[in-house]
């Protein structure tokens, strides 16, 4: 402990030198930007910036990227909540209630509680970071396919368990996304699938225009079919922070968000999409109002966006304590450090310690930045709802195609964009969630993965899924809830359903 | 002394000339900024030479350089694009050693090839590291020799992780198991992240990999290094025997770097890239970057580097082919 503050000691003094508050405040800068835009995420972003910072010391460099890295997190939630276009995709889930609240009139606290949960979350874990980096990353490695596959079964239930509306069409919905995911290489044999000769689709399409397509595109052509003109909703100054009863209602999402997102965040994979699903399904269920949600609940937007804060710091646990980059971004936060010769391994902590540890206090520091940097800025942002329609979704539009233009260089990327756009249209107008089908192409590649590869290490034999212990759990804690699913199904009139209270109260209200 | 004069006045003209004719032709190359492609995503092996080599380029070129990432579908994408791109000198290609597999891969799956190696000509190798094999520490092996025997006591038992089915890691495997006449099961991974996540969380048991990968983890002792495919052995690791040491003649394998051009580009351009990229690889900045990957400059000039892949596409070939379809 006296170690740590000691430590923690020199990190600050490294951290607080002017140069590299300098740094931590551009990263943080420019993240924000980053994560406003529509399409260019923290992945393109960073890559973006990666050859800017070979001429600096490894120790800045770190602290810029990595204020890239978490700053567009918070700057994600902003297009979401006004204008439902996800900045990022780890932010499609606060499309939902945050945008139903900006619709309330009440942007200004959805922005608020964005960036105070995410200022929460990024600090809390910090400390996690801190304490505990090293045993939490070897307790990732132990977490191989079978057990990556068996969690996401329990997942995939969970969340059609937990989310509203009807079942079937969610379910079709996250299967569609799981079809899309089948696009490209089979990486299992090297057979392309569903390309139909285009080179391009070899990898499969991404996430970054099917979010952008099935939710910006979608709102933009949903709203210029709309016969009246939209009302352009004036905030007033009082409307800006939260209320009392807000704050209230967001403590424990953010708590709760806080903890699942830094969990999920340190396996390996995409999780901080993954962990704002479940952060979303997850209040929904413990809420005593769950069918409040999707029509603009704080609880929604302070659960979701806390966890992908959260999960962004948990990825660079694996990274930093065991050199170990188990995602894109830790592989190019990783490069980063290489440039410079170093190279984080087992040993990384105790030979450079002013590096770890300067970036620990400059993550403190940029969390800081980015809360004063955001809360004025909900003010100017919500003024964007003031501009008219007509000027401002033809920039939004040009923004969307420009963002995921530069993430590939990729003229095909557009052109998936599109065709979601007209999609997501499509769906909406018959009633259909979209958030599900963005889940099914997150998880596709790595579900098929998962599985295949542990029938590949078992040569084939389903029972690895049972005999290895974290796996069988997982397992098991999925056939109970399809157990409890399906009670009352088989005994009529005994109701065990949450599920079914959701319905009534959904038709109720 | 007359030879000077001469020389002095051929500067001057061609210095006239070249200043009455840069008004309005755009012939004397290069006239305007050079793109360099790297086919795969910001960070990996060839992006991180490519980087400092368009730096170094620039003096020689008098042009900037930008460097441009077209990933996709494991690096075709942006070497059809390059393939197909104006043969002018504008449009230069880093590319790793893959370049000679994903056509043979095409051919084996009867689909069209998406760009071919004779599309290109090459300008410079500018590193070659031979991948090392690679086991954890508490596996039983401290051989290639108990390797191979434990193997064929049990054969198809013993796990190895990829970057992806045909990718660099799995071809240099597949050579090696194929030479020893052993079975190991094959786990492909979605990169090599993965495929060293994949050894150290227990899930395999060996990998192949790049030196400079597993540099810290071997200075840790979490991983011991079996062998080298190179044809010599490593500075870095002396005391490592090389496969052809231990009576695998054919079994050899780099991860390289080079730089290339499209077919019909000039000769007179090829020969301007080449001299250009022959100073800058030669000079300290970019040596001392490569050092700084653990990846050392290893240069050959066009034609050199030409007789070099002609050897490593045959070899690479070959693994691919007794690798065969994946069932």
């Amino acid at each position: 402990m006296a170690e740590t503050l000691q430590n923690l000691l020199l990190g600050f003094s490294t951290a607080l030198t002017l140069s590299n508050l300098f740094y931590a405040f551009a990263g943080c800068l420019i993240g924000t930007m980053v994560g406003v835009l529509p399409g260019v995420g923290p992945l393109a972003g960073i890559s973006l910036l990666l050859p800017t910072t070979f001429g600096l010391n490894p120790t800045a460099g770190l602290i810029l990227l990595c204020g890239v890295y978490y700053g567009a997190m918070y700057g994600g939630s902003t297009t979401s909540i006004l204008m439902r276009i996800p900045g990022e995709a780890a932010s499609v889930m606060t499309c939902i209630d945050g945008y139903a609240m900006a619709q309330k009139g009440r942007a200004g606290p959805a922005l608020s509680i964005a960036a105070i949960g995410s200022y929460a979350a990024g600090t809390l874990s910090v400390v996690g970071l801190m304490f505990m980096a090293p045993p939490l990353a070897r307790a990732a490695l132990s977490f191989g396919p079978p057990e990556y596959f068996s969690l996401l079964v329990l997942g995939l239930l969970v969340l059609g368990y937990m989310t509203g509306g009807s079942i079937v069409k969610n379910m079709a919905m996250i299967l569609l996304g799981l079809l899309f995911g089948m696009i490209g290489i089979d990486h299992m044999t090297g057979y392309f699938r569903f390309s139909y000769g285009v080179v391009a689709l070899g990898d499969g399409i991404g996430v970054v225009p099917v979010a952008v397509g099935l939710f910006g595109i979608a709102e933009i052509l949903a709203t210029a079919g709309n016969p009246v003109r939209p009302e352009v909703m004036k905030p007033k100054l009082k409307d800006l922070l939260p209320s009392r009863q807000e704050f209230r209602d967001s403590l424990l999402p953010i708590g709760r968000g806080t903890v699942l997102g830094f969990l999920i965040g340190i396996i390996p994979g995409s999780a901080h999409i993954i962990s704002t699903f479940v952060a979303y399904a997850v209040e929904r269920r413990v809420s005593r109002h769950p069918e409040k949600f999707g029509k603009g609940t704080i609880e929604g937007v302070a659960g979701p966006e806390s966890a992908n804060n959260a999960a962004s710091c948990g990825a660079l646990v694996p990274m930093l304590a065991l050199g170990v980059p188990t995602g894109p971004i830790p592989a190019v936060l990783l490069a980063a450090l290489m440039v410079h010769g170093i190279t984080p391994g087992p040993l990384f902590i105790k030979e450079q310690p002013q590096i770890f540890w300067g970036l620990i206090a400059s993550m403190y520091v940029g969390n800081v930045v980015l809360l004063l940097l955001n809360l004025p800025l909900v003010g100017i942002f919500v003024n964007f709802l003031r501009i008219p329609y007509r000027v401002l979704y033809p920039t939004i539009l040009m923004f969307c195609v420009v963002g995921v233009y530069a993430v590939n260089s990729s003229f095909v990327d557009v052109g998936i964009m599109s065709v979601m756009g007209l999609l997501g249209y499509i769906l909406r107008k018959f009633d259909f969630e979209t958030a599900p089908i963005v889940l099914g192409v997150v998880l596709a590649s790595i579900f098929e993965m998962s599985l295949r590869q542990s029938l590949a290490m078992s040569n084939g034999k389903y029972s690895i899924f049972f005999q290895r212990p974290i796996s069988a759990v997982f397992l098991a804690g999925a056939l109970i809830l399809l157990v409890i699913a399906l009670l009352p199904l088989i005994r009529k009139g005994i109701d065990y359903g949450w599920r079914r209270e959701l319905t009534e109260a959904e038709k109720g209200k | 002394m007359n030879k000077s004069r001469v020389l002095l006045a051929g500067i001057i003209f061609v210095g006239i000339f070249g200043f009455v004719s840069g008004g309005f032709a755009a012939d004397l190359y290069p006239s305007r900024p050079l793109s360099m492609v790297v086919p795969f995503p910001p960070g990996g092996v060839a992006d991180l030479t490519a980087r400092p080599l368009a730096v170094s380029l620039e003096p020689h070129l008098k042009q900037p350089v930008a460097v441009v990432n077209k990933p996709g579908a494991g690096g075709a994408v942006g070497m059809q694009f390059a393939a197909v791109s104006k043969p002018d000198g504008y449009t230069v290609l880093c590319a790793l050693s893959s370049i000679s597999v994903m056509p043979e891969v095409d051919s084996l799956f009867g689909r069209p090839q998406t760009y071919k190696t004779t599309d290109f000509v090459p300008i410079a190798l500018l590193n070659a590291d031979p991948t090392v094999l690679v086991v954890r520490k508490e596996a039983p092996w401290n051989s290639v020799a108990d390797l191979v025997a434990d193997a064929k006591k049990r054969p198809n038992e013993i796990k190895y992780s990829s970057s992806g089915v045909y990718g660099t890691l799995h071809v240099a495997m597949a050579m090696f198991t194929h030479a020893a006449g052993i079975q190991m099961r094959h786990i492909p991974t979605a990169g090599g992240g993965p495929a060293l996540t994949a050894l150290l969380g227990g899930h395999v048991d060996a990998f192949a990999v790049g030196p400079s990968v597993v540099a810290s983890q071997l200075k840790a002792g979490t991983v011991k290094v079996l062998a080298c495919w190179g044809a010599k052995r490593l500075a870095s690791l002396p005391n490592i025997p090389t496969f052809i040491e231990l009576g695998y003649p054919e079994v050899e394998f780099y991860i390289w770097a080079g730089l290339f051009a499209p077919k019909a580009t000039p000769p007179e351009v090829v020969k301007i890239l080449r001299e250009a990229t022959k100073k800058a690889a030669n000079s300290a900045e970019f040596k001392t970057a490569m050092d700084n990957l653990n990846t050392p400059v290893y240069y050959l000039d066009g034609p050199d580097f030409q007789q070099f892949w002609d050897k490593d596409a045959a070899r690479l070939i070959k693994a691919i082919r007794a690798i065969g379809k994946v069932q």
